[in-house]
């Protein structure tokens, strides 16, 4: 029994979860929804696993280190997040039609984490740079953000399918008939939104503390830095124009779905596109 | 997206204008507008990504080559290379401090004077007007219903303030009173953060300095305008040391620095990258290293005396050769000159001539370039030093900074995770006698209505058992 083998099976559950919540949603089936939390929530025991194994490897390897030094480490812990955070939401909404995205975003991050030839699933020691306690502390609020307004992002999707659905018909038909309302859609969005802000507000500052230990500067408009503040600046944006009146639902539904582009962004496209500071991300 | 909004946006503040007022008004009205705020947010975002886009700190020269000079008058003119700390940037963050501080000052007394607001003459047709209400009716007489009514909002929600009302029994519940002021704090930490990086642009200073192992210094050459500022103390380098990892990968770069002031060694002490020393409020950071020539040991032939003797040549220190006139000096050194390897450019200085050098390859002696005039060289023994690189910063606004940090995130909590929730109560004895009294309750949240509306029904679900117990 190792980590990568657990991980393996974690990425195959996540694949499975998101079939049977799809499925569910589509054909309206409960069972297959309540199969889909059960089979979700197997991978999250399983991945948890996985994860504190992997931690014990590197103690293990002679390195060790918390497994969130690299990309494929941060991509399986943004799959941990997400389906943790998402599960919370569950409990306490009872909507398990909420579970299609989380799942599928779990399931792509783990797929893409295992299966891409740009990414290495290989325990490294840790360089000087990243050898503090705030590595911790600054990947885990950041991704307790992500994972968040991934879910938000999730959310909005169905809320302008909603929108559109009802605005047609006033009593939809097929899966619109099992969404929940705009009304709660709204709200379960702007839940998820406001706890991601408020973890990557924490995960700029915890970065920002960090750098300012290392480097001698708490901000130095590095690409990754400047991309996460345009992040927090577009969700800031967001949470002003819910208090507009007339602003709330769609527009707050497209900001949601622009903010996660930006999440997306400052994980990826920086590290692939942009060069600075966090280099060793792409690894 | 975003263009399309901020038009909208524009669009929008345009027609709420008001044409009879005049200018300083709309000014100011549209200085406090929310619409403004949401603007310069996305405007910031998007101006940001043209500096991510763009690399920065690039030289004209660099900008000419890369785009050719049209269009890198342009990106000169708007410092587009510079663009965080570009005028126009600032500006930007200027105009979103003055939005904020207007917002502030138009909405702080209205909040101010929400929060005092306290006594209300409430009736059953104002608490039919609210979205959540209800109407209950008690199976008890009026003061059995007032002390049950009393009691259990205490428990569910929080302790009922009686109003004067001589006609029947009103009274008010209230929690997260001050939860409307937190948005305030947020606010405020923006300010403080932004203040106290403006401080420490002014009173603080960033560097960088190179010590070689055993040199000591107290000048820091600056980030800014390369100048040189002269520290009041000085600063050693005792060692610098690399360590890799079995896979080739850096494990730890170590300085051990000692601090000298007025003449007196101060303390020591080893830097790693994520563990600097401040001495003074200056701190210094382990940045870079490198390694440089310290001496190269020579074998000199002189092909017109036939004689061959050994130098030794400290790095850019001019040696005279024994028995001649003649001087010789290391200018440069290279770790591998056009792939050919080592290589030191070597200066040979006769009197009255111009200089004569040549770059020696050492790795290949037997290279028949490797000779200055009449000499043959051949180097024997190189001696390298390491030198590290020290990131030197003074920020006396650190520590406001990071004040402002811990605001805005209690701040951020206390805005969002708290509400403010009224619950409003009325109470009179009924038509059918003395025996039953009708209740009106209404409740009203600032924020998260849904999961409010779902604490009212439960406590509506409660008194509507409690008020009718069971005849036994």
């Amino acid at each position: 029994m190792n980590s990568s083998l657990l991980l393996s099976i974690t990425t195959f559950a996540y694949l499975l979860c998101t079939v049977l919540y799809l499925s569910g949603t589509l054909f309206r089936y409960r069972p297959l929804l309540v199969s889909g939390s059960i089979v979700g929530g197997f991978a999250l025991i399983v991945q948890t696993a996985g994860i504190l194994l992997r931690w014990q490897e590197s103690y293990q390897l002679g390195y060790g280190h918390a497994p969130l030094s690299n990309l494929y480490e941060s991509l399986v812990f943004a799959a941990w997040a997400i389906m943790l955070i998402y599960f919370v939401l569950e409990l306490r909404t009872k909507q398990r039609i909420l579970g299609v995205f989380p799942a599928l975003f779990a399931f792509l991050a783990m797929a893409y984490a295992s299966f891409s030839s740009q990414v290495d699933s290989k325990i490294q020691p840790l360089v000087p740079a990243l050898k503090s306690n705030w590595l911790i502390a600054h990947v885990v609020t950041c991704f307790l953000g992500y994972a968040a307004f991934a879910i938000s992002c999730g959310i909005s999707i169905l809320y302008l399918f909603s929108k559109t659905a009802s605005s047609s018909n006033p009593h939809p038909k097929g899966f619109f008939a099992v969404l929940p309302t705009p009304r709660q859609l709204d709200q379960f969005n702007y839940q998820m939104i406001v706890f991601g802000f408020l973890w990557l507000s924490l995960g700029i500052i915890t970065g920002s503390i960090w750098a300012d230990s290392a480097w001698g500067t708490y901000w130095s408009w590095d690409p990754k830095e400047t991309w996460s503040l345009i992040t927090w600046l577009v969700y800031a944006a967001l949470l002003h124009a819910r208090t507009i009146q007339g602003w709330r639902g769609s527009r707050v539904a497209w900001l949601s779905v622009l903010g996660f582009g930006c999440v997306l962004f400052t994980y990826f496209g920086v590290n692939f596109l942009l060069s600075g500071l966090h280099s060793y991300a792409t690894k | 997206m975003l263009w399309s909004i901020q038009y909208k946006v524009t669009r929008k503040v345009e027609k709420d204008m008001q044409p009879k007022k005049g200018w300083l008004d709309r000014l100011y009205q549209n200085l406090s507008s929310m619409r403004l705020t949401i603007s310069l947010f996305l405007t910031l975002a998007a101006c940001s990504i043209l500096g991510t886009l763009l690399p920065q700190g690039t030289t004209l020269e660099e900008l000419h080559k890369q785009h050719g000079p049209g269009l890198a008058w342009w990106i000169d003119i708007l410092s587009l290379n510079d663009l965080y700390r570009a005028g126009w940037f600032r500006m930007i963050l200027l105009l979103l401090c003055v939005n904020l501080i207007i917002c502030t000052l138009q909405r702080l007394p209205k909040t101010l004077k929400l929060i005092k607001h306290r006594d209300e003459m409430i009736s059953p047709e104002r608490l039919e007007k609210f979205s959540c209400h209800t109407e209950i009716t008690s199976s008890q007489p009026l003061d059995a219903t007032q002390a049950e009514l009393a009691r259990i909002v205490a428990e569910e929600f929080a302790s009922l303030q009686p109003l004067a009302n001589p006609k029947a029994f009103s009274a008010v519940a209230e929690r997260g009173r001050w939860s409307r002021m937190m948005v305030y704090v947020i606010h405020l930490s923006v300010l403080v953060i932004l203040v106290g990086a403006l401080i420490g642009s002014i009173f603080g200073f960033k560097g960088f300095m190179n010590l070689a192992e055993g040199e000591t210094s107290d000048e820091v050459m600056l980030a800014k305008g390369r100048q040189v500022i002269t520290l009041p103390f000085q600063i050693r380098c005792d060692n610098f040391a690399v360590s890799f990892y079995d896979n080739g990968a850096p494990k730890e770069y170590r300085s051990d620095l000692t601090i000298i002031d007025k003449g007196r060694e101060i303390l020591s002490q080893s830097i790693l990258v994520n563990d600097p020393l401040t001495y003074e409020g200056v701190t210094f950071y382990q940045a870079s290293y490198g390694t440089f020539l310290k001496q190269v040991e020579l074998e000199l032939e002189n092909r017109e005396t036939g004689v061959t003797q050994r130098l030794s040549l400290p790095y850019r220190e001019v040696v005279p050769i024994p028995g001649s006139q003649d001087e010789i000096e290391v200018m440069q050194y290279q770790e591998n000159f056009s792939s050919f390897g080592q290589a030191a450019a070597i200066v040979l200085l006769k009197e009255g001539q111009q200089p004569a050098g040549s770059w020696i390859l050492m790795d290949m002696p037997e290279f028949h370039g490797n000779r200055i005039q009449n000499y043959r060289v051949r180097v024997l023994h190189v001696e390298k030093s390491n030198y590290t690189g020290l990131q030197v910063k003074q920020d006396p606004a650190v520590w406001f900074v990071y004040f402002g940090f811990t605001v805005m995130v209690l701040g951020i909590a206390m805005t969002f995770y708290t509400s403010h929730r009224k619950l409003w109560v009325w109470a009179s004895t009924g038509k059918k006698g003395e025996n039953s009294t009708k209740v009106f309750i209404a409740g009203r949240t600032n924020k998260n209505s849904l999961a409010f509306e779902q604490e009212f029904n439960r406590l509506c679900a409660r008194l509507r058992i409690d008020l009718n117990p069971k005849q036994v």
